[in-house]
C-alpha cells in the first residue's frame, strides 16, 4: 500500500522504479525520530535536517562513515601562510540537480546566505574562522573579505589565524553548496548536487529521494531512499522486523533479545558521543576540587554503564572519545573508591557532605535511570542529591545559565576532531550556550586549546590534545561517565550499509537492497 | 435554530480570545527559549541575540500580543521559529489526517460498542453478557501504549496481516483506529447495556412485548433508539477528544497528525506553533460541541434551545 500511495504521489518520477519488478528490491528504507526542521541547509542545526542535506547536497569536502574526511565538492586544496589561507579547487563538469553548472560564486553565496541572520539559521560558527565572516554576520559589513572566488574553479578563505581543522568545518551539512541565487522556496524543494534528488516530503510522515544518476561521485545503486518520520522506539524495531526498514538502532530495552535472536544484524560501533554530569565548577561547594574529584570517586560508573546502559559503552576517562587521535585509553583513571571519596569530602571541609541539585532532562527515561543510580551513589558517601526532572528545553536552559548545580548531559560530535570535545566544552570563551556548561576555567587550558587550533602538524596537535585532556580530567570539571557504543540493526536483505560515526557520514550511495 | 446557531457562535468569540491570553502569558512564563532549541547544542552569545531580534522576541509583551492578535484576526496564525514555515498550512496539512484517525476509531468504537451494548443487555447475566463486561474492564484497564505496542508486533511483525505504522491506505488505519477506539469501545458498550437495560425494562416495552411484537423489533426499534441520547452524549465527547489530537496513539503508529506537530512544538518552545495549535483545537472543540448539542435536539424532540 505505501509502495502503491509512493507510486502514486510521484508517478512522473518513478514509473519505472515503482512499476518494474525491482521496484521494492531497488528501494531504500530509512528513518528519522522526527521530521527535520528544513531541508535548507541553511537551517540544518538538528540532525534529521543534516541527514537530509547530506543525501540532497554537497560541502567542498565530506566525511565518510568513520569520520574520515574526503573531498567533496573541492576535488583538492591547498593550504598556504602557514595555515592562514586555504585555497579550495572545485570538482570540474559537476551540475546541480536542475543542470545548472556548478561555479566557485555558488560558494561565496552559499556562505554569505549562511552568515546572513535574516536566514535565522543559527549556526553560522564554522564560517566564523573566515577574515570579515562575523563582522558581516553582526551587519556591520555587507562583504566578507576572506572570502575570494578565483575564477570558476576555485575559491580561497583567508582565515583571522591559523586553523588545521577548518577543512572539517566545511563537511558540516550547514554549509552544503547550495545554487545562487537561492530558490524562494530551497526548504521544500531542495536543489543540490548531491547523490539523491528530492521527490516529496509529508511532515510527519516521510521524504522520498530518488537517485542522481549524474552524481560525480557514481550513481546510487539503489533507485529511491524512503525516509519515514517515525517517533517510537519499539515501532521503529517493529518496522524493521516486518522488513520495512534498512536499518535501526536497537531499543535500549530490547538488547538483550536481540543478542540472542537476530545477532547476525546487529552493528556495534563506538560513537563520537560522551556522557558525563557537568558540575557546575562556579557553584557552592562544587568550586572545591577535592569535592569534584569525590565526586567522580563516588560513583561506580562501570556499573551503571552494564546495568542500567546496557553495558553499551566504554567508560570514559577523560572527554575525547577512543575513536579520534588525541584520545588516551590507557590513562589512569579516577576509579570507584568511596573511602576516597569521604576522606577528600572532609580534607575539604565536607565530613557530612552537603546537598546539591542534579538536573536531567525527562524526555529520556534511560538517562533518568542513570540519574537516580548516580543519586544512590553519591547518597552513600554523604552527597544528597535532589534530582530536578525537567523537560530538555528547561533542563538545557538551566544548564546554560548557569542556574543547575549539576546536569545530567551528553555532548555528540559536529566534526569528527578532538577539537570538537576540548574547545566548545572546556574554553572558558563558550561558558553556557557554547558548550561550557561546567563553567570551567582555566587560563593554561584555554591558551592550550587555542594553540592546538593553530597547530598545523597532525603529530603535534595530537599530543596537545592528549595533554588538554589529561589537564582537564585531573581538574574533574565533570562527573565522567562514559562514551557510548551505538547498536544498530541491519535488515539482513541490505547490503553496503554501515553505522555512520558522524550523522552526515552515511549518504546510501553504496547500499543496495538484494531481492 | 440559526438565532440560536448565529448566538452559540458570537459567544465564542470572547471563549477563544480568552484562551488566546491564558495561552500567550502561560507560554511566556514557561521555562525554556526557542531561540536555545534552535541554534542546537552550541552557539554563541552574539548569534541568539541575533536571532531574539530576528523573531521579535525582545520586544515588549503587550506589543507581541497586540501583533499576534492583528495577525490572527487576519486569518494568519504566523510562522514557526523553528521551520520558518506557515503555521495555517502545517495544521491544514496535519488536519485531514486527525479527522481521518478520528473517523475510523469512533467507528469502530460506535460498532462494535453499540454492538457489544445491545447484546449484553439483551441476556442480563448470561455468558455473553460477562464476556462483553470482561471486555469492557479490559479495554478501560489496558494502557494505550501497551496494547498499540501488542498490537504491531502480533498483526505486522508475527502475521504480518497490517503494516506496523505509518499513513496510506486503508490498512494503515486499521490498527491506530482500534488502539485509540479501544477505550471508547468500552465505555459505549457499558453506556449502551445500562440504557438498554433502563429502557427494556420501563413500560412501553412491556406493552410492546404484550402486542406480541417481534422481539427484535422490540429491542431493535423502540429500544435501541430511546437508549442513545445518553450513547450520543458520550460518542459527542470523544469526538472532541479525538479531533484534538490523539497523542500516544499517533506517536507509536508514527501518524502524522496535529498532536504530534503540538507535541514537537512545545518540547521546541516554538511560541507561535503552539498558539496556533492551541487556537485551532480550540476552534475545533467549540464546533463540535456546537454540533453535538444540534443532534441532540435532532435526536430528542424534547430538547429544544430556545
Amino acid at each position: 500500500m505505501r509502495l502503491f500511495r509512493l507510486c502514486v504521489a510521484t508517478a512522473p518520477l518513478l514509473l519505472a522504479a515503482c512499476g518494474s519488478k525491482s521496484g521494492g528490491a531497488a528501494s531504500l528504507a530509512y528513518y528519522e525520530t522526527y521530521d527535520p526542521r528544513s531541508l535548507d541547509p541553511a537551517l540544518s542545526t538538528d540532525v534529521p535536517t543534516g541527514e537530509m542535506v547530506s543525501y540532497v547536497f554537497d560541502g567542498l569536502t565530506a566525511f565518510d562513515v568513520n569520520g574520515k574526511l574526503l573531498p567533496g565538492l573541492a576535488d583538492r586544496w591547498t593550504i598556504e601562510r602557514s595555515g592562514q589561507r586555504y585555497v579550495f579547487h572545485l570538482r570540474p563538469g559537476v551540475r546541480f540537480h536542475n543542470s545548472r553548472p556548478f561555479k566557485a560564486e555558488d560558494v561565496r553565496a552559499t556562505f554569505l546566505r549562511v552568515l546572513d541572520p535574516a536566514s535565522t539559521g543559527g549556526r553560522a560558527w564554522p564560517l566564523y574562522p573566515i577574515a570579515g565572516a562575523q563582522a558581516y554576520a553582526a551587519r556591520q559589513a555587507t562583504d566578507v573579505r576572506g572570502i575570494q572566488v578565483l575564477g570558476d574553479t576555485a575559491v580561497a578563505f583567508d582565515l583571522t589565524e591559523p586553523l588545521a581543522i577548518f577543512p572539517k568545518f566545511l563537511a558540516m551539512p550547514v554549509v552544503s553548496i547550495v545554487p545562487s541565487p537561492a530558490p524562494a522556496d530551497l526548504a521544500a524543494h531542495p536543489i543540490g548536487t548531491g547523490p539523491w534528488r528530492f521527490v516529496a516530503w509529508q511532515h510527519d510522515d516521510y521524504l522520498l529521494f530518488a537517485k542522481n544518476p549524474d552524481y560525480w561521485g557514481g550513481a546510487p545503486l539503489a533507485d529511491t531512499l524512503s525516509v519515514r518520520i517515525i517517533p517510537e522506539p519499539l515501532t521503529q524495531a517493529a518496522e524493521l522486523e516486518a522488513g520495512h526498514l534498512s536499518a535501526v538502532e536497537v531499543p535500549f530495552g530490547e538488547g538483550a533479545r536481540w543478542r540472542a535472536q537476530r545477532p547476525a544484524w546487529l552493528q556495534g560501533k563506538p560513537a563520537l558521543r560522551v556522557m558525563y554530569v557537568a558540575l557546575n565548577n562556579q557553584r557552592g561547594p562544587l568550586t572545591d576540587l577535592r569535592v569534584r574529584q569525590a565526586i567522580n570517586h563516588a560513583v561506580n560508573v562501570p556499573e551503571i554503564l552494564r546495568t542500567v546502559w546496557d553495558g553499551r559503552g566504554v567508560v570514559a576517562r577523560g572527554a575525547i572519545p577512543p575513536l579520534l587521535p588525541g584520545a588516551d585509553t590507557a590513562r589512569a583513571g579516577f576509579g570507584f573508591d568511596p573511602a576516597k571519596a569521604r576522606q577528600l569530602l572532609a580534607a575539604a571541609g565536607y565530613p557530612d557532605g552537603f546537598a546539591v541539585q542534579l538536573w536531567r532532562s525527562s524526555s529520556n527515561i534511560v538517562l533518568g535511570r542513570v540519574a537516580q543510580a548516580v543519586q544512590a551513589d553519591l547518597e552513600k558517601v554523604g552527597i544528597r542529591v535532589e534530582l530536578v526532572e525537567r523537560d530538555a528545553s528547561s533542563q538545557r536552559q538551566a544548564a546554560r545559565s548557569g542556574k543547575a548545580d549539576m546536569a545530567l548531559l551528553d555532548w555528540w560530535a559536529d566534526y569528527p576532531d578532538a577539537d570538537n570535545f576540548l574547545f566548545p566544552l572546556f574554553h572558558s570563551g563558550n561558558f553556557g550556550p557554547g558548550g561550557n556548561y561546567a563553567f570551567y576555567r582555566d587560563p593554561i587550558t584555554d591558551s592550550l586549546i587555542l594553540r592546538a587550533r593553530r597547530t598545523a602538524d597532525d603529530g603535534a596537535r595530537t599530543a596537545l590534545y592528549r595533554q588538554i585532556d589529561e589537564r582537564v580530567y585531573r581538574a574533574a570539571p565533570w562527573l565522567y561517565l562514559w562514551f557510548p557504543v551505538d547498536l544498530w540493526a541491519k535488515h539482513p536483505k541490505v547490503e553496503g550499509w554501515e553505522f555512520p560515526v558522524i550523522s552526515n557520514g552515511q549518504r546510501w550511495t553504496g547500499v543496495r537492497r538484494l531481492p | 435554530m440559526i438565532r440560536t446557531l448565529g448566538r452559540r457562535l458570537l459567544l465564542t468569540v470572547p471563549t477563544l480570545f480568552g484562551v488566546l491570553v491564558v495561552a500567550f502569558l502561560l507560554l511566556n512564563v514557561v521555562p525554556g527559549d526557542p531561540v536555545l532549541e534552535m541554534v542546537g547544542e552550541r552557539a554563541d552569545s552574539a548569534t541568539i541575540a541575533r536571532l531574539r531580534a530576528e523573531l521579535h522576541l525582545d520586544d515588549p509583551l503587550p506589543a507581541q500580543f497586540g501583533h499576534y492578535v492583528w495577525g490572527v484576526v487576519r486569518g494568519d496564525l504566523g510562522r514557526s521559529y523553528i521551520t520558518r514555515r506557515p503555521i495555517a498550512r502545517d495544521l491544514a496539512e496535519r488536519f485531514p489526517k486527525t479527522v481521518q484517525l478520528a473517523l475510523a476509531a469512533m467507528t469502530f468504537a460506535a460498532v462494535t460498542g453499540i454492538t457489544l451494548g445491545v447484546l449484553a443487555a439483551v441476556r442480563p447475566g448470561g455468558a455473553f453478557d460477562r464476556i462483553a463486561l470482561l471486555l469492557s474492564y479490559l479495554g478501560v484497564s489496558f494502557p494505550v501504549y501497551w496494547v498499540g505496542l501488542l498490537l504491531i508486533l502480533l498483526f505486522a511483525v508475527t502475521l504480518r496481516w497490517l503494516p506496523p505504522s505509518g499513513s496510506g491506505g486503508p490498512t494503515f488505519l486499521v490498527l491506530p483506529a482500534a488502539t485509540l477506539g479501544m477505550r471508547s469501545v468500552a465505555f459505549l458498550a457499558r453506556m449502551t447495556r445500562g440504557a438498554m437495560q433502563d429502557v427494556l425494562s420501563s413500560d412501553f416495552i412491556r406493552t410492546a412485548r404484550a402486542k406480541g411484537l417481534p422481539e427484535l423489533a422490540v429491542v431493535g426499534k423502540h429500544a435501541f433508539r430511546n437508549a442513545l441520547i445518553p450513547v450520543i452524549t458520550v460518542l459527542g465527547l470523544d469526538v472532541g477528544n479525538y479531533l484534538t489530537g490523539s497523542l500516544l496513539t499517533e506517536t507509536i503508529f508514527a501518524w502524522p497528525g496535529v498532536g504530534r506537530y503540538v507535541l514537537s512544538a512545545i518540547a521546541k518552545r516554538d511560541l507561535p506553533a503552539i498558539q496556533g495549535s492551541i487556537l485551532f483545537l480550540s476552534v475545533v472543540f467549540v464546533v463540535v460541541n456546537l454540533l453535538t448539542d444540534l443532534v441532540y435536539a435532532q435526536a430528542d424532540p424534547r430538547i429544544a434551545y430556545d
